[in-house]
């Protein structure tokens, strides 16, 4: 059946079920509107399309259906004041110009301001602010600038059906929300990019790594498409990150990238194989004397097999940032199609932790961090590794940590389908102090800060890269969590369940003890810890908690002649670990190993895991460092220097700090000082002197 | 999305254990039963009867509307900011809350959700401090609105449920719809619709399933008498239901109530538990009682059957109407309770008995020797309502000004006294009857002040769908505070038409559509009284604070 209405003044005939907004411009009449947009249901919201239609008040043509005999009019006076004070409220809070504004020039509502003649808006600005939210890599939120159209709304919850869109407050304080009003990137959006191409404003834009160009053959969206990761992604939106991804061709032999580097990039193989392994030798800098008494002392590399040192890790294999490990005696493994490498370089921008090598001839993709967020958040790609770290990785994760070595393949079998591979984003609490303990966590990717609460401030215990483990002391001892777990960045952890943990213990007894025992040992070292006579915060500030020794210089005998960092230079192949800079005590200028620092930032992003803490929370470094430099640069106070070794024809570097020669006599330091202002002291003795 | 029926009931259980929302509790429940994160943050971020957070161990609430801001509100509320100042945020918390339908009892606030009537602020001092002791001790009321009115007894001594039954065993639907649409029966919520007609199209449309919905979630400042009905009436409220569903061959009907009506509930409830024993109830029909999660704009009633539905309560686009699709988009007859309580008395006495003396229920308050519910003949003078049923003006000053219904109706000065209380005669006026909530101002008020306070419920109730309500209740109580603090220009008063225009031309529904009344009365009436705020930048009445 057909309708018959009028429109401003023409006669028009439409089907039946026509709302007046689509007679409208069937007719060539048409009506501005903001919420409304073809492919979306209309919810007539934002009022700017209403008309005059008879009755009381004006109706949005959007919703209203064409009726029969119906004299409508888009133009009427009524019509055209109601909608400039509309457009005039919605600008007068617009923080004109907006990112859409800014970035494209076609903000919707920017656009129809010009276009009703409004310049400055005459209604009192909002004063307060409703915030951005700058948690996803993909997209930008800027809720001043949200129209509460309920355009994004409905592309998460009716086209693309991921239902994690919805209006937040009411009245004044309305706006919109991801989840449980939780940051955007924290939230289960699958970064399908549909709310940010429906958005009419610049409230969700879209966000450009900026700083990196990509070179290689550009893909199309239609091709991305075609990958199943990408399939539920909005066309408009591969578009507009069309320069992020890039198809790239390697010969067979050929490095992809080399660990060490720095980068802001991963890799997805489309076809061909590739070897992932470490170049750097797999030793640590050992200092020894090189012949008899009163020879100098030298540095040179040795494995934990030559040279076992106190608290030295006895792992299995190499964390990497790839779906592999590697293993320790021979760090090699092999990737292939369908495997995605670089994560935590493309997403926290830490060095490249392998080197890759082109096996065969390769085609891959290589992607920026908004497009691998976007393929991260696949829901096919994301059990797609979690299925390929069950199958691949779960094995070794678990016998690399040495307490879990005599779990059976039988045991690890029964778990495989029962872990669940959990995805943290920066800020995320993992597991807080107090709370019940109810599963045991192994870190995937990122790195996970754990830090203990003191009335004086948190003392962070570790920063846990990948192969760190987490929560087992809450199901051990106490059933309550005695730390609180962070991630620090982008976070993936593998989570046990209690039960399984539980059965796991039972089964495994000698796993038990062993974990008891480092369970005890943690809780007496804090209960010594908060019990130590000098104050806690004393020695936390002072960066000098328990350290094994510390080398003080008196200032009023130092001379400055250099001959201390001259002697630590000679003794360590011309590089030098002491500067003769530090905290100082009254006339004592205080150098030592390590401050076991409140919070060590040296262990943040080692793209290995080859730094950690002793139980003295000094720092080692383990074998597998590829002398990336990232510590080195994130010690405060230069602690930690870059030794560099020929390795063949090239020059591999290692990390090392100052161990104070604890393997002589006296370090070659206090032994050059020609003015007795060099000496190694017990801490406790000396600052309980000095106290 | 039916799983979200009932959601309130599972929010609340929830709420109920651990004191408010945890995140941990509403991702279970999301996933328990199939409804998305999102809308489950978008109901409890709604309605002010959810927490997100813990709240206070005592969160006091003073109504800071009409009636109660002309009894003293602001100053109680500010005492008691200042007397707990210095405690813990943790411990209580002081704000402001919307009408909390005790008009007549002003000021009022709540306490934990109890509310307590006709308080000063030594008592509400004494009673928050015995609830931070966990001990809230029931407070002896000074005088609870009564009604008089025509003098005793009331004219409602019909034989309980004869219409109803006479109605099953003639089975005359029909008749009895021409009997409702002959008498003319308006709509007593506020809008006026015929009920018979209303009824008659809801019997008309064509499917099996089909819904009575009585509206009793009065939350207009002033309005108070279906509180009144509720209590002492209930049994022709649920009668009046009961013959929507025999005449609309409705199966289910939902009595929505605003929470903070507990006794009224409880009064109900057993009502309708007798009707379930003696097989009225549950032959055909049922009935069951819907507590509102709160908020003015669930009375708007598509807003109210979103609520019903587990939504957040925003108002429909109309058409549809509830009569074609209303209640889980059904047919639905959804009228006020004084509607559902005259329905009975109209098919025993018949229609000219109702032409010629029917009664309406009106609240009055504010300033007024005695405020209360009274039951009046339709059309009575003004004059007589204010000056004979509640006792004039307290203290003995003169009449300034009078809303005949709240903030919608916008405010009349005194020289109308004489209009009569009827849809007519206040529509030829510029107001309107509505729920008959009428709220007098004695001398002394600044109508500037009125406007803005009703201006600010507005703008706290609307729900923010819709642009012109959303924000132009927020621009309309920026302007006019502005006014009160002496930033006013003249040329505000051009801006404050034309929005107030565009208010009430493109809002979804009449909260926003009526929002600007209490600005545009108050120009219309008093303009000089505002125009020597904006002009001159003095309040004449010395109430505004005039300074930035």
């Amino acid at each position: 059946m057909s309708i018959q209405l009028t429109i401003d003044g023409v006669a028009v005939t439409v089907p039946e079920g026509t709302t007046v907004f689509d007679a409208a411009r069937m007719n060539g009449i048409a009506i501005p509107t903001l919420c409304h947009q073809q492919n979306e249901t209309p919810v007539g919201v934002c009022r700017v399309c209403v008309v005059e239609a008879g009755g009381r008040v004006l109706t949005a043509s959007c919703v209203r259906p064409a009726e029969n005999g119906m004299v409508v009019s888009t133009n009427s006076e009524k019509v055209v004041n109601a909608r400039r004070t509309l457009v005039e409220l919605l600008m007068a809070d617009h923080p004109s110009p907006c990112a859409r504004q800014r970035q494209s020039g076609d903000c919707e509502l920017e656009t129809l301001a010009r276009a009703e003649g409004i310049g400055e808006p005459r209604f009192p600005k909002r004063l307060s602010s409703r915030g951005q939210d700058e948690s996803s890599f993909a997209i930008a939120v800027d809720h001043e600038a949200c129209i509460l159209c309920d355009r994004c709304i409905r592309g998460c919850d009716e086209i693309r059906s991921n239902n994690v869109l919805g209006r937040r407050g009411k009245g004044f304080n309305a706006g919109i929300a991801f989840d449980l009003n939780a940051p955007m990137g924290n939230s289960t959006c699958v970064s399908c990019g549909e709310c940010m191409v429906s958005c009419p404003t610049g409230a969700l834009t879209n966000r450009r790594v900026v700083e990196t160009e990509l070179h290689g053959d550009p893909v199309e969206s239609e091709e991305l498409k075609q990958l199943r990761y990408f399939e539920k992604v909005s066309g408009t939106f591969l578009e507009l990150n069309r320069n992020a991804i890039v198809r790239r061709y390697f010969k067979a032999g050929e490095i992809i990238c080399r660990e060490g580097e720095y980068g802001s990039t991963a890799f997805y193989i489309v076809e061909g194989r590739a070897q992932v392994y470490l170049a750097t030798p797999i030793a640590h800098v050992k200092t020894s004397a090189a012949g008899g008494f009163l020879s100098k002392l030298g540095s040179g590399l040795a494995g934990r097999k030559q040279d076992r040192r106190e608290g030295e890790a006895d792992r299995r294999s190499i964390p990497i940032d790839a779906p592999v490990d590697l293993p320790y005696d021979s760090p090699l493994a092999e990737l292939g199609p369908g495997d995605l490498f670089g994560e935590m370089t493309c997403m926290s921008l830490y060095p490249r932790s392998a080197t890759v090598r082109a096996a065969t001839d390769c085609v891959m993709y290589e992607m920026l961090r908004n497009v691998l967020d976007i393929m991260q958040r696949n829901k096919t790609l994301k059990a797609q590794i979690d299925d390929n770290y069950r199958r691949r990785a779960l094995e070794d994760h678990l016998k690399s940590v040495p307490i879990f070595a005599s779990l059976t393949e039988e045991f690890i079998d029964s778990l495989r389908s029962r872990v669940e591979l959990i995805r943290y984003n920066k800020g995320d609490v993992i597991c807080r102090q107090g709370d019940l303990a109810d599963a045991f966590y192994l870190v995937r990717i990122g790195f996970v800060k754990v830090a203990e609460d003191h009335p004086e401030g948190e003392l962070i215990l570790a920063y846990l890269g990948r192969g760190g483990y987490f929560g087992e002391i809450g199901l051990l001892m106490e059933g309550r969590r005695v730390a609180t777990c962070t991630a620090l960045d982008h976070v993936e952890v593998v989570r046990i369940q209690k039960d399984d943990f539980q059965r796991m213990m039972d089964a495994f007894p000698e796993v038990r003890a062993r974990l008891e025992a480092v369970a005890i040992r943690h809780q007496e070292e804090n209960r010594r810890r908060v019990s130590a006579s000098v104050p806690l915060d004393q020695f936390l500030t002072q960066g000098l908690m328990e350290a094994q020794s510390l080398l003080i210089l008196d200032l009023e005998k130092c001379t400055r002649c250099d001959n201390c960092v001259r002697a630590c230079a000679d003794a360590h192949d011309g590089i030098t670990r002491l500067i003769r800079e530090g905290l100082r005590f009254e006339k004592y200028l205080v150098a030592t190993s390590c401050r076991q620092c409140r919070d060590p930032l040296c262990m943040v992003g080692c793209p290995v895991g080859s730094i950690r803490r002793r139980n003295s929370l000094e720092v080692i470094i383990e074998d597998w460092c590829i002398g990336c430099g990232l510590c080195a640069k994130n010690c405060p106070y230069g602690n930690i220097t870059l030794h560099p070794f020929k390795v063949g024809a090239e020059v591999k570097k290692k990390a090392t700090s100052c161990d104070l020669c604890t393997d002589h006599a006296e370090p070659s330091c206090v032994y050059a000082c020609p003015h007795d202002a060099a000496h190694r002291v017990d801490p406790n003795q000396f600052l309980m002197r000095r106290a | 999305m039916t799983g979200t029926e009932n959601i309130f009931d599972r929010l609340r259980a929830i709420q109920d254990q651990h004191g408010y929302l945890p995140a941990a509790e509403l991702e279970s429940l999301s996933k328990s039963i199939g409804v998305p994160l999102f809308h489950l943050h978008g109901v409890a971020d709604f309605y002010p009867h959810f927490h997100l957070s813990p709240p206070p161990k005592v969160t006091v609430r003073v109504c800071s509307d009409m009636s109660c801001h002309l009894r003293g509100a602001d100053p109680l509320r500010e005492g008691l900011k200042a007397r707990f100042a210095s405690m813990s945020d943790r411990d209580i918390a002081v704000r402001e809350v919307s009408c909390l339908g005790q008009c007549d009892g002003a000021p009022a606030v709540s306490i934990n959700d109890r509310v307590f009537r006709n308080v000063n602020a030594a008592q509400v001092e004494a009673l928050a401090i015995s609830a931070l002791g966990g001990v809230l001790p029931a407070f002896e009321e000074r005088d609870r609105g009564i009604a008089c009115g025509l003098g005793s007894p009331p004219p409602f001594d019909l034989e309980p449920y004869r219409a109803v039954r006479e109605l099953m065993q003639t089975r005359d639907y029909d008749g009895a719809i021409a009997q409702l649409k002959a008498s003319g029966l308006p709509g007593l919520g506020g809008a006026g619709f015929p009920t018979g007609m209303k009824w008659e199209a809801v019997r008309k449309a064509p499917g099996p399933e089909k819904y009575v919905v009585c509206n009793a979630d009065e939350s207009e400042p002033g309005t108070i008498k279906d509180r009144f009905i509720l209590e002492h009436l209930p049994h022709l409220v649920i009668e009046g239901m009961m013959i929507a569903g025999l005449v609309t061959e409705a199966h289910r009907g939902i009595l929505y109530i605003r929470h903070e009506y507990d006794a009224q509930e409880k009064i109900l409830e057993r009502e309708i538990h007798r009707c379930y024993e003696s097989g009225l109830l549950g032959n055909g029909f049922d009935l069951e009682i819907f507590v509102s999660p709160g908020g003015y704009i669930c009375g708007e009633e598509t807003a109210l059957i979103e609520a019903i539905e587990g939504k957040r309560a925003e108002p429909r686009n109309k058409p549809p109407f509830p009569v074609i699709s209303g209640l889980w988009n059904k047919p639905t007859a959804l009228n006020n309770v004084e509607t559902f309580a005259n329905v009975p008395q109209i098919l025993v006495n018949g229609v000219e008995w109702y032409k010629s003396s029917a009664l309406k229920f009106v609240g009055v308050s504010g300033d007024v020797v005695r405020p209360g519910i009274f039951v009046i003949p339709m059309g009575l003078p003004m004059s007589d309502v204010i000056f004979q049923h509640a006792g004039g003006i307290r203290d003995g000053k003169k009449l300034k000004a009078f809303a005949p219904s709240g903030p919608s109706s916008g405010y009349l000065p005194a020289s109308m006294i004489d209009v009569h209380v009827d849809f007519k005669s206040l529509a030829a006026i510029g107001s309107m009857l509505g729920s008959g909530a009428i709220v007098v101002c004695a001398e002394g008020t600044c109508m500037l002040d009125m406007a803005l306070n009703a201006c600010t419920f507005f703008r706290n109730e609307s729900c923010g769908k819709c642009v012109p309500c959303r924000m132009g209740s927020q621009k309309m109580v920026d302007i006019l505070a502005g006014w009160t603090r002496g930033t006013g220009t003249p040329r505000d008063l051009q801006l404050v038409d034309e929005l107030s225009e565009a208010m009430k031309l493109a809002s979804i529904c009449g909260l926003g559509q009526f929002a600007h009344s209490p600005i545009t009365s108050v120009l219309k009436h008093f303009r000089e009284e505002i125009e020597e705020h904006i002009v001159r930048h003095r309040c004449p009445e010395g109430v505004c604070p005039m300074h930035p």
